[in-house]
């Protein structure tokens, strides 16, 4: 037999609080973070991190040392140093940085169907999109975080190293910072969208992958059975990857602009509607 | 006067895609209390709390919970003042129940250090206290149960609506759970609506009655004054045992539950137990006494249900 408290005290005042999407954003990242898969990705993003570094740091010893100069004369020719190699910071983690997206975002919204908790937020001051914007916002937020120091560690480490002449441009973080925003919407709306029509984490992940892949899959047939370039903007990996390019201005970029323009909004308009219709309160039997 | 806890007028709900209301129609004023919400399924019990927490707006008529307006723009304000304890298991299995209710604490508007030192005390009060750090999937019912019932009071409800609070309970778990509901009202002076199946809890807890049929209302009010308007079951003392045919007869008065010695039980046909002094006298014999006994409250219900007109009692 339980022992009950003489009573319950009132409650503080309610007034207090943050915003209802705040707290829906900080319990999934709280949630994250308590799964061996927040840890396994932390260490590969670290390791991919450190690489990057450890390049522009060879690359600074290779300048300034002339010991190194038969090997300097080589990385020449891995070191670009041009529009490329800016949009290049960020690309190699694309396809890791998918596979996260999809194991976190699939279950996003499929869990709270799972568990159905958001009839329960619902009848709580949370609105809709309240909890629409806080899935988004997660799932958007997490890729930029990630891709952040990406960014922003080998900028800021071939400033202090070679200044102005470094490998990566002074400018480089105004051109990767706005080109990540948006691959990250991207990857976040497309995977709100498909955890929405998922009932399992599971079946989100599923859903997320199957979607990428699929639509990559269908553009790279018609590309090649037609030979309708623009069609690639069906791909989001693709168009993820060309954002940074064509901000920095690469010569050739996956996708062009009109079509990552047309593709980008037609993906994040398509898979935002979807997952607005799929958690609306009409869904939610009480 | 004290506000009442929820007023309607002529109040109707109608589902975008349905092409008849959900629930027609509906006029009610409740006063603060235990109120039982009755009805078979489909009635529109689940439609009535959506519409109460704000999530269905009315398509005619109006209506007030805790004096704010049903379908104006304040239905996020409204629900930080309700707390709802749903039917099924809306618990999120991989965290505890302690993080579990100061993530519902945080939602309703608790500050976040507020919502943790909340949930501690909630959770204490409904009986968890070294179990609130163990993640839920690991919960018996019963504790699943008081979860839910903690999550709807850590923001101290002025009114909580709890759906099937008892379900899947054995008998003790059952009888700690009413308690707890009994103690809600009595110490924090919050207002409960109780939406169950099983009569014997509504009857042991709810002082106010609604029963809800095919989204109307057949019958609101006192628990004493309902009972005593849908009362059918009496005791009728004859000065001398009856003769066969004065026997025979009485199933004009309704039907005869037993007999003893000068003493029959009957379900009347009419409410009104005057009727059985007219018939004596008219068969020759001479009633001394007519004892109301005691209805169940299935059969005020089943009587409500079937009955031509709602029966609404005014008396609280």
């Amino acid at each position: 037999m339980p022992i009950y408290a003489p009573s319950l005290p009132p409650a503080p005042d309610l007034r207090h609080g943050q915003p209802p999407a705040v707290v829906l954003m900080r319990f999934d990242l709280t949630r994250l973070w308590r799964q061996k898969i927040g840890r396994f990705f932390g260490f590969a993003f670290l390791a991919m991190l450190l690489w990057k570094i450890a390049r522009i740091y060879v690359d600074h010893l290779l300048n300034t040392n002339q010991a190194f100069k038969p090997m300097q004369d080589f990385a020449r020719t891995i070191l670009t140093q041009g529009a490329a190699f800016q949009a290049d910071l960020l690309n190699p983690a694309s396809y890791l940085l998918w596979f996260l997206v999809a194991l976190v975002g699939g279950g996003l919204v499929a869990r709270d169907t799972l568990y159905r908790v958001r009839p329960l937020m619902y009848a709580h001051p949370v609105a809709p999109r309240d909890y629409l914007l806080a899935k988004l916002g997660f799932a958007s937020v997490l890729p930029f975080a990630i891709l952040l120091p990406f960014a922003l560690l080998p900028w800021l480490m071939s400033l202090l190293l070679a200044g102005l002449s470094g490998p990566v441009w002074v400018t480089a973080p105004l051109r990767l910072l706005p080109a990540m925003a948006v691959s990250s919407v991207l990857m976040g709306s497309l995977a709100v969208g498909a955890s929405s029509m998922a009932s399992t984490p599971r079946a989100g992940i599923g859903w997320v992958l199957g979607l990428v892949l699929g639509a990559g899959t269908l553009a790279s047939m018609i590309h090649h059975l037609t030979g309708f370039r623009a069609i690639d903007a069906l791909n989001p990996v693709l168009l993820a990857e060309a954002w940074p390019q064509l901000l920095v201005g690469v010569d050739h970029p996956l996708v062009a602009w009109v079509p990552a323009l047309v593709g980008t909004a037609a993906h994040i308009g398509l898979w935002t509607f979807v997952a607005a219709k799929r958690t609306q309160p009409s869904e939610a039997v009480l | 006067m004290e506000m009442p806890l929820i007023a309607f007028e002529n109040l109707e709900v109608r589902y975008p895609t349905a092409s008849v209301p959900a629930l027609k129609g509906l006029s009610l004023t409740l006063e603060r209390g235990i109120v039982g919400l009755l009805g078979p399924n489909g009635s529109g019990k689940s439609t009535l709390l959506k519409a109460l927490l704000g999530l269905l707006t009315p398509s005619r008529g109006s209506g007030t919970v805790l004096g704010v307006p049903l379908g104006g723009g304040e239905a996020a304000r409204l629900r930080a003042r309700i707390g709802y304890m749903p039917e099924y298991d809306a618990l999120i299995e991989d965290a505890s129940a302690y993080e579990q209710v100061a993530f519902w604490g945080e939602l309703s508007g608790l500050a976040p250090e507020a919502a943790r030192d909340r949930a501690h005390e909630v959770l204490y009060f409904v009986g968890l206290d070294e179990a609130r750090y163990r993640p839920v999937s690991g919960y018996s019912t019963g504790m699943r149960q008081r979860v839910k019932l903690a999550q709807a009071l850590v923001h101290s409800p002025e009114l909580i609506f709890l759906d099937e609070p008892t379900n899947g309970l054995d008998p003790d778990g059952r009888r700690r759970m009413l308690d707890l509901v009994l103690r809600v009202h009595a110490e924090l002076g919050t207002g409960v609506i109780l939406a169950s199946h099983l009569l014997g809890d509504v009857e042991r807890v709810a002082d106010q009655l609604v029963i809800l049929d095919q989204g109307q209302i057949k019958a609101a009010g006192s628990m004493t004054g309902l009972r005593r308007a849908l009362a059918r079951r009496v005791e009728l003392r004859f000065l001398d045992p009856l003769e066969p045919a004065q026997e025979a007869a009485l199933t004009e008065l309704g039907t005869v539950l037993e007999a003893r010695n000068g003493l029959y039980d009957l379900e009347l046909t009419e409410a009104e137990p005057a009727g059985a002094f007219r018939w004596a006298q008219a068969r020759g014999a001479t009633l001394v006494q007519v004892t109301p006994r005691h209805d169940r409250l299935d059969e005020v219900l089943l009587r409500a249900l079937h009955g031509p007109a709602p029966v609404l009692d005014g008396g609280n």
